[in-house]
């Protein structure tokens, strides 16, 4: 079995990018059973896209949770926020109505191949 | 020219190179807070430079290439800028000789303000600071805002350009009307603020922000158009009042009128309406051209009316059709017009249906619906002119 470990932060003022993972951590993640893992920008950064009966919908902000639940986790190549959001536009329209994507910049993380 | 009016001349054009050269935003505003400083203190004792957006731009590189050697993240910041330092000091000498050799960049700056990824009142307030030059404070007093406030939103707002890759560009021709739309909504809503009376002159802003767009746009009519429309409207602000009260427009004093701003703005709906396009600025630029003209044309605004609410599907541009039909054919007519509209909550409706009721002989009608506009006016000159209303329609006992 694969399985999806999504962490959780409380919010904070100093500035994520520039603060290290820590020493032991890194251990972990570098270990044998980290298949791979991203590290993301806080939840400022994020634009979160739906689609509903009038067409997809652009705000500015995370993915506000009320009885959706985390379906799944994609991750895409893209030049700048406009390429994520034109393939993240681009699934949607495939998927079911009422469906949301939150599209957040990875700030590191390593990846094995399948 | 005094120093202050050079600064705000000076400061989008210098800010939106130094974004271009150092690739985020929130590092070039403060380097060209800096370079801004320094020329306030030397100018005014040295004489100003020739050049003084070369000048500028290059006292404001240096200062942010100072600061990433301390950081010394340099390299990974841009390649653009280390490739310059090996060029060593030739580089920015030549810049500042040369304003041609300085890009004009306002325009990626401004379509990276009016990102659709960030809310409209960040999109607002980074207009204002970038674009416009408005300090932080002066942002803060015109949206009655406390300035931690507005601080932290220009500072999320810039770290949401720079952390989600949102991309210093003008957009490729298939996202440029809607991405363009979205520029021209945000110069409008500054201006209509402006309205408010706030103790910072937004409208004027708003009109600043406007004659830079059609100064980087002379092809969009779009953009050409909605100069027009602010430059109209604006033009009869000193009429507009009246011991605080407000004027309607057939009551207003064409003599305080500013006329040469209503003939630059109708010279520029020449040059807009020859472009071809017909898009929403366009029309409400040519209907706001219409109502100066005594008698009015109320044929052709009611038809102008008809293309906007067409073009828009807003219930307040059929509203306002409602209005010129009522001149035409009879107040009947018009509230035909109204009866068909889902605008119970707007205050103006009730008040536009006031009006062509009382115009119909149906007084009791028409009282209902001033006590109903009463109920929802928001400001005291409002609610002194639908007081009189309300009172004068009541029914004799």
């Amino acid at each position: 079995m694969q399985y999806a470990l999504l962490a959780y932060d409380p919010p904070e003022d100093t500035d994520r990018a520039s603060r290290p993972i820590p020493d032991g951590l890194v251990d972990l993640l570098d270990g044998p059973k980290v298949s791979g893992w991203a590290r993301l920008h806080a939840a400022g950064s994020a634009t979160t896209l739906r689609n509903d009966s009038s067409g997809i919908l652009l705000t500015d902000g995370p993915f506000i949770d009320s009885k959706e639940y985390l379906a799944g986790l994609i991750l895409v190549e893209a030049d700048n926020l406009d390429g994520a959001l034109a393939a993240a536009e681009e699934m949607l329209r495939e998927a079911r109505c009422g469906t949301a994507i939150e599209v957040r910049p990875i700030l590191d993380g390593r990846f094995r191949g399948a | 020219m005094a120093l202050d009016a050079v600064f705000r001349d000076q400061w989008g054009r210098v800010l939106a190179t130094l974004v271009g050269i150092l690739g985020d935003l929130e590092l070039a505003e403060d380097a060209a807070a800096e370079a801004f400083a320094i020329a306030a203190e030397r100018w005014p004792r040295d004489g100003e430079p020739t050049n003084p957006t070369g000048w500028l731009v290059t006292t404001a590189r240096n200062r942010a290439i100072d600061q990433l050697r301390r950081q010394q993240v340099l390299a990974a910041k841009t390649k653009l800028l280390a490739r310059d330092l090996e060029a060593g000091p030739a580089g920015p000498e030549a810049l500042m000789d040369d304003t041609a050799a300085i890009p004009d960049e306002r325009l990626e700056l401004v379509f990276a303000c009016c990102h659709p990824a960030l809310a409209l009142e960040a999109q607002v307030a980074l207009t204002l600071r970038t674009l416009g030059g408005l300090s932080t404070e002066e942002i803060a007093l015109a949206f009655l805002l406390p300035f931690d406030t507005m601080s932290k939103r220009l500072t999320r707002a810039k770290h949401k350009i720079r952390d989600a890759g949102i991309p210093f560009a003008v957009p490729p021709d298939h996202q440029l009307p809607d991405r363009l739309a979205a520029v021209l909504a945000v110069v409008y809503l500054i201006f209509n603020q402006g309205w408010g009376g706030g103790r910072v002159d937004l409208a004027a802003e708003a009109i600043r922000l406007g004659r830079a767009l059609a100064d980087l746009m002379p092809d969009e009519s779009e953009v050409l158009a909605l100069l027009v429309l602010m430059l109209l409207h604006d033009a009869r602000k000193a009429a507009r009042l009246r011991d605080g009260q407000v004027v309607p427009l057939d009551d207003q004093d064409r003599g305080r009128w500013d006329m040469r701003q209503i003939d630059e703005g109708r010279a520029l709906l020449r040059r807009a309406m020859a472009r071809g396009r017909t898009g929403p600025y366009l029309v409400q630029a040519a209907i706001a051209d219409l109502h100066l003209y005594q008698p009015r044309d109320w044929r052709q605004i009611a038809a102008l009316y008809g293309t906007l609410a067409r073009q828009t599907g807003s219930p307040i541009v059929e509203m306002n059709r409602a209005v010129a039909v009522a001149e035409i054919d009879g107040p009947e007519a018009g509230l035909a017009i109204l009866d068909r509209l889902d605008l119970d909550h707007y205050r103006y409706f009730h008040s536009t249906r006031a009006e062509l009721l009382r115009r119909a002989g149906r007084d009791g009608e028409a009282h209902h619906a001033y006590r109903r506009a009463l109920d929802l006016a928001q400001t005291e000159p409002e609610q002194r002119f639908l007081a009189d209303r309300v009172a004068e329609t009541a029914p004799s006992v």
